[in-house]
């Protein structure tokens, strides 16, 4: 009952114009950009980022979760027509839908995909519904130290999901928290490392920061990158089968393993799709119903992908909502709106703003049927954005970034802001250290510096509390095990 | 291939390191007013010390790591190794002149000159480039300074 006044509310909130026509463009610009070579979810809603700060918080939010949501569908266009996936987590979607529409079967491998993502987007949603309200009454017991243990645990979870470059994300992590304290301290009021320049008073801002290092530093790749030779013979066999709609409803145990690892790996931090799709397809090999050998265009490979991948997008919000900590670059920028708005993701969230929280799990359903619905008008046409020149839209975007970093403040300094940091991405992107730390740093490091202060103050500087508390040791013993894992696995390889 | 990070790997980790402990040992010059009398946990230096403690420290130990590596690190995020680092550069150089010239000359003819002049520059011919720049520039203007009244300025046409 409650979960269905909380839907009833969330529709009711986006029955307003601004949150309607956003919800379309969203949902359409996610597609495209899912299409567009080069062109991430994660450039895009840094850039638009700006632009949502004059909407109402809820139109703002519905846009960007437009971009998410409409990017995943439009990546498996890409990987199943011309063999590229736009994105990492549409890889395994590659390996079974490329072979099907080389063998005459475009129509069936997409119907799939779609499908297959569809159900994934709309449970997730359901989930996350009936998740988050458990979970936030959970969080709403967590003190300081509490807290800070489960940012600690945050961070070490995305550290990690770089495997090899632990040392590198922890570092970018690391700067993302000390770039976070730039500006006046809100406790003391001493000014830190401003070197006198007023304009560092209220900080270093997340949008320049986001639109550099997301937008500025893809742009300068596509544009620096030659064009590059596809085969796009397949784009023109786009189109859907209404029979193949209904094709994944015959592999249930496939969908539900797609689902399941979807979504609970959807709520860690920065593991993320990728992970989710690569673990159902490996494990929707095991009991597959079809004969089709894996990688040779078996339809359960397609919906192991596509189903999980689709359902992380609800996960990837449980911990925004609930805890107010981000589990990648995307859904820490998406947070920005709602600390422009004034509004604070946790607990209090779910009594203060119910119309919010109700609103995001409404618009994550509306989203799923209105992108769906755009697919099956659209879908020949948007193929066709695959033979778009990416140099053409990096020079787009960086046209866009000026204005997009510009715009946050009415500021020229935001713009060289926005370069300082594009370059700095381009140059992490050269040499191989992953960027989305940094962000990820600056977004959780406010609440993580304040839960610190509180913790230590209240105990006079002593550690006892994050011992003492039993969530919060739990959650120090996870930490502690996340770190030493590989030391005990290295030790168990080499006796 | 022997072990080793390449020349820019290792400069931009130990120039990350060496700016990080920099910052943590000027910290006491860098807060304004500094309190030396308050309790660690309650210093305004505590939390970003802590900060670029972690960086530091990161940045020393992933060098590390790439010392004894003899394979090389590729991003995760962003695949650029088939980017052209001059033409990178100049395109960044273009949009310096690019924010430089949008008070001077105005967004709609800085955003015009900036696309076909980096256009060109990243191999386009005349007619794509112009293809692209002036209906892009024109949409922009519209869209920023006519419909949503973006306040650049006035430059010298717009």
């Amino acid at each position: 009952m409650d979960l269905l006044s909380t839907f009833a509310n969330g529709f009711a909130a986006l029955a307003t114009w601004p949150v309607a026509l956003s919800l379309l463009a969203g949902a359409a610009l996610g597609l495209m950009v899912g299409v567009l070579p080069g062109v991430g979810p994660g450039v895009t809603i840094a850039v638009l980022l700006p632009f949502t700060y004059g909407m109402p918080p809820l139109a703002g939010l519905a846009l960007l979760l437009g971009v998410y949501c409409g990017a995943f569908y439009g990546g498996a266009v890409t990987s199943i027509l011309i063999r590229t996936p736009g994105e990492a987590s549409s890889i395994m979607t590659m390996f079974d839908g490329w072979p099907m529409a080389q063998k005459g079967q475009a129509h069936r491998a997409l119907s799939l995909a779609f499908m297959s993502a569809f159900i994934g987007g709309i449970v997730s949603a359901l989930v996350l519904a009936l998740a988050a309200k458990p979970l936030s009454l959970l969080a709403a017991r967590f003190g300081a130290p509490e807290s800070v243990m489960a940012i600690v645990l945050a961070a070490l979870c995305v550290g990690r999901a770089y495997q090899r470059q632990f040392a590198a994300a922890m570092m970018m992590m690391g700067l993302g928290f000390f770039l976070g304290t730039v500006g006046i301290d809100p406790n003391s009021n001493e000014q830190r490392y401003t070197f006198g320049w007023a304009g560092l008073l209220s900080g270093i801002p997340l949008v320049p920061v986001a639109v550099g290092l997301f937008g500025m530093a893809q742009a300068l790749v596509m544009v620096s990158s030659p064009p590059v030779a596809v085969d796009k013979t397949l784009v023109a066999a786009a189109g859907l089968s209404a029979r193949a709609f209904l094709e994944p409803f015959r592999y249930p145990r496939t969908l539900l393993k797609g689902l399941t690892l979807g979504t609970s790996i959807g709520v860690l931090p920065a593991v993320g799709a990728a992970l989710s799709t690569s673990l159902a397809y490996f494990w929707a090999q095991r009991g597959a119903q079809d004969p089709t050998p894996f990688g040779q265009g078996n339809p359960e490979g397609i919906v192991a992908a596509e189903s999980a991948n689709n359902s992380n997008s609800g996960g990837a919000m449980i911990t925004v909502l609930t805890l107010g900590i981000p589990g990648d670059a995307i859904t820490a920028i998406i947070m920005g709106v709602f600390i422009v708005h004034g509004i604070v993701p946790g607990p209090a969230l779910f009594t203060e703003r119910p119309e919010i929280v109700g609103g995001v799990f409404a618009a994550l359903i509306v989203l799923n049927v209105l992108i769906l619905l755009m697919l099956v008008l659209s879908v020949k046409g948007l193929a066709r954005l695959a033979y778009v020149d990416a140099r053409l839209l990096g020079l787009g975007i960086l046209a866009l970034s000026l204005v997009g970093a510009f715009s946050a403040a009415n500021s020229m300094g935001y713009v060289w802001i926005a370069l300082a940091f594009g370059i700095f991405g381009f140059a992490c992107a050269r040499v191989g250290i992953p960027t989305i730390p940094l962000i990820l740093g600056m977004v959780m490091g406010d609440t993580l510096e304040a839960s610190l202060r509180q913790a230590l103050g209240r105990s006079d500087g002593s550690f006892l509390p994050f011992i003492e508390r039993p969530m919060a040791a739990t959650m120090l013993a996870a930490a502690v095990l996340m770190l030493l894992w590989p030391l005990f696995r290295r030790k168990k390889a080499n006796p | 291939m022997t072990p080793g990070a390449p020349p820019a790997e290792r400069a931009l980790l130990l120039a990350l390191a060496l700016l990080a402990a920099g910052l943590f040992l000027a910290t006491p010059g860098l807060i304004r007013p500094w309190k030396a009398e308050v309790p660690w946990h309650e210093s305004a230096a505590f939390f970003p010390r802590l900060g670029l403690l972690i960086a530091a420290l990161g940045a020393v130990a992933e060098l590390w790591v790439r010392a004894r590596s003899t394979e090389r690190q590729a991003s995760e995020e962003l695949d650029s190794s088939a980017a052209h680092l001059p033409r990178a550069l100049g395109a960044v150089l273009l949009f310096a002149l690019y924010a430089l010239g949008v008070p001077v000359l105005g967004f709609g003819v800085s955003t015009l000159l900036f696309l076909l002049a980096c256009g060109r520059w990243v191999g386009l011919g005349w007619r794509r480039a112009a293809a692209l720049a002036v209906p892009l520039a024109a949409l922009l203007w519209v869209v920023f300074v006519l419909g949503l009244k973006v306040a650049f300025g006035h430059g010298w046409l717009f």
